[in-house]
């Protein structure tokens, strides 16, 4: 049994790999694991370690749609979950009242039909559990959310199933592959996280990302790779108020890819300065490179 | 599937007794939880551990600091005894800051008998170096406590009125919310019988508490960590720390529902505190750390310190500035301020004074009374 799960392990890391994500072991035994007891992910880590991403592509290996809820404050449950679509509710009332020839039967049937399905805008929870296929639902930034909508969360996790006062309850015709991310700006209450499977995300380490920057650049030479990630990584070590994620090391690669630069050097530092917008995003941080740190650090790289 | 009995009785126990030692040792794990837990073992086979580890680890753990520590007691509970080689003591060092419990792992007879017995030697010993510096033991005394949780309460009652710019559907209104009136509208066959309206929303400020505990505070540390505990009791979005020559989250420790482990937590993390100020350092320090993830665009910082500072003072002045830019608001609560003749020309208040939008006096109960009104519309 087991040695089956390590190499169904193996198996999942390699077809992420081949959808374009890296996955760290724990990564994908809690995928697998999510598969079994069709529990959510609950996804942790600074912004850009690549947890909207670990979403995309499970979306993209289980051949199904992604359903994305961006989170944000005063998100409420006409953005989240349904609306009614009350133009066309108020058109089909109007044409109703200056229909002459509709007798009361017809009116009693109209008037149950302006609440019923035709009328309902699905929002993206309750499009997620109404399709036909599994979806995955996203549901980014958790945390940006109030706690209100955190409640109404924990009904559509547990249950999965939406009440609509005028409608009835919606059953889940699928269970949605349900993936929620979180950056910490808020402490998420206990029942949240204790109904999903939990995986805290790190910055890369130099191996790791180094796989990423191969892959996701293929006309990226070998040593430039190398000393990218090298230098990237030394960044991250010096105390900075917003530390480079993985969007901006392949961001700064293709930068000097554009700038036609081969090789990082003392030599090169000046062009380096040029390119480092792309790694460096705060002010206070910009003034923490001046060119001889730079060259310092390319000297290492 | 394979069914339970081809799980190995002994490794079965073995597994069911996990959730209980995960809890010992602070984690918020349920004994429901075993369930899930065979479930996933059964699912993963169990000769492979680390296969068994990464999947216990996603379905027990919550959160980041449980995320961090879960290897070191899955050894410690799978692994036989002489296979497990106690890993180095990261917090114990003190260099961490996460450690707000800062001992091994608990043995799971913890959990069967008393539960904090298990506490090791060279931890219990620190609170008799730390009780010359601070004492804590009036924490939860009876005398004041009520007097406190009430001011706190009219403190919380009144930032429950602040108001800020954003809006949202309100009973009653200066603005009509034309999209709600219309759908409400529907109901009457479209004659907009129910009208909606639009008001500013009362959004109450975020609260950061940065609690100065050096040996010139100690007469008010203890005062001001009750004031952060009963803060903490009314509102739900207080975040408290101490610094002295650094920062430590004490928030956990401190809304800890046994006033007798608070107590014995905040012991704990005080390791060394008779040591001097370095406020600039320490603020720096939570710039680095927490401010990126606590402090807001509605954060509102409190500073509570006499502003004595054996750092640089433009280290100090440094760190206000970033961490001005950051919040809504910083305030400094200072103990000394309502004496008479007392003027901010230490050092300290020196090179903090233009980057603060209220200076105020805190020194008890009735002068922090008098500045509340003060205080309130600073947050606004």
């Amino acid at each position: 049994m087991s040695a089956e799960r390590s190499l169904e392990l193996a198996a999942l890391q390699q077809e992420l790999a081949q959808a374009g994500y890296i996955a760290d072991p724990p990564l994908a035994a809690a995928l697998l694991l999510m598969q079994d007891l069709g529990r959510p992910l609950l996804l942790e880590g600074d912004a850009g370690v690549g947890k909207t991403e670990v979403a995309k592509v499970l979306a993209a290996t289980r051949r199904t749609r992604l359903i994305r809820l961006q989170c944000y404050e005063g998100l409420d449950a006409h953005a989240a979950m349904y609306e009614w679509n009350y133009q066309r509710q108020l058109l089909a009332i109007k044409l109703l009242e200056h229909d002459e020839r509709a007798s009361t039967k017809d009116l009693a049937q109209k008037e149950q039909d302006i609440f019923s399905e035709r009328y309902l805008l699905k929002r993206p929870l309750l499009e997620a559990i109404s399709c036909d296929e599994a979806p995955v639902l996203l549901i980014d930034e958790v945390d940006r959310a109030d706690e209100a909508f955190e409640a109404y969360l924990l009904e559509l996790l547990s249950d999965f199933q939406l009440s609509i006062p005028e409608l009835g309850t919606v059953h889940a015709t699928s269970r949605p592959w349900v993936v929620i991310t979180s950056n910490g700006t808020r402490e998420l209450s206990d029942a949240l996280r204790r109904r999903c499977l939990y995986q805290y995300i790190d910055y890369p380490d130099h191996a790791k990302e180094l796989a990423i920057v191969r892959l996701k650049v293929p006309g990226v030479a070998a040593e430039l790779a190398q000393q990218i990630v090298a230098f990237v990584q030394a960044v991250r070590r010096m105390e900075l108020q917003k530390k480079p994620g993985i969007a901006e090391t392949l961001d700064w690669t293709a930068a000097l890819l554009r700038l036609g630069i081969s090789v990082i050097d003392v030599d090169g530092a000046d062009r380096i300065l040029q390119t480092l917008s792309t790694l460096i995003k705060t002010r206070d941080d910009g003034a923490a490179f001046p060119r001889e740190v730079v060259a310092r650090l390319a000297a290492t790289c | 599937m394979l069914n339970a009995a081809t799980l190995d009785s002994r490794a079965a126990e073995r597994l069911v007794g996990f959730p209980g030692f995960l809890r010992a040792n602070g984690f918020g794990v349920g004994g429901g939880d075993a369930v899930p837990v065979l479930q996933a073992a059964r699912r993963v086979g169990l000769l492979d551990p680390q296969v068994l580890r990464w999947s216990l680890q996603a379905l027990l753990c919550g959160r980041g600091d449980e995320w961090r520590r879960f290897d070191e007691l899955f050894d410690a509970w799978f692994l036989p005894a002489n296979r497990w080689q106690a890993p180095e003591r990261r917090d114990a060092g003190g260099g961490t800051l996460g450690g707000t419990c800062p001992r091994g792992p608990a043995g799971h007879h913890a959990a069967d008998d008393e539960g904090e017995d298990a506490v090791h030697p060279r931890d219990t010993a620190s609170p008799h170096e730390t009780l010359s510096s601070a004492d804590f033991s009036t924490l939860t005394e009876r005398e004041h406590t009520l007097e406190v949780e009430a001011l706190m309460r009219r403190f919380a009652r009144q930032l429950r009125h602040l108001r800020l710019r954003r809006e949202a559907r309100a009973r009653r209104g200066a603005r009509l919310d034309l999209p709600a009136t219309i759908r409400r509208s529907v109901a009457s066959g479209g004659t907009p019988f129910h009208l909606a309206w639009k008001d500013r929303r009362r959004v109450r400020p975020r609260l950061v508490l940065l609690i100065d505990v050096s040996r010139s505070m100690a007469l008010y540390s203890f005062f001001y960590l009750r004031l952060a505990r009963a803060l903490g009791a009314e509102l739900n979005d207080v975040h408290s720390f101490i610094f002295h020559t650094r920062i430590t989250a004490v928030s956990q420790a401190l809304h800890d529902p046994d006033p007798w482990r608070a107590q014995e937590r905040l012991h704990l993390m005080a390791q060394g505190w008779a040591g001097g100020t370095r406020i600039g350092e320490s603020l720096a320090q939570f710039n680095r750390r927490h401010a990126p993830r606590l402090v807001h665009s509605r954060t509102a910082v409190l500073i509570l310190s006499d502003g004595y500072d054996t750092g640089e003072p433009q280290a100090l002045s440094d760190a206000l500035a970033q961490l001005r830019r950051r919040a809504r608001r910083v305030v400094w609560l200072n103990p000394l301020c309502a004496r008479p003749g007392y003027a901010p020309i230490c050092q300290g208040m020196q090179a903090a004074l233009p980057h603060i939008d209220l200076l105020a006096p805190a020194g008890d109960l009735a002068s922090l009374q008098a500045v509340l009104p003060e205080l309130i519309a600073a947050l606004h």
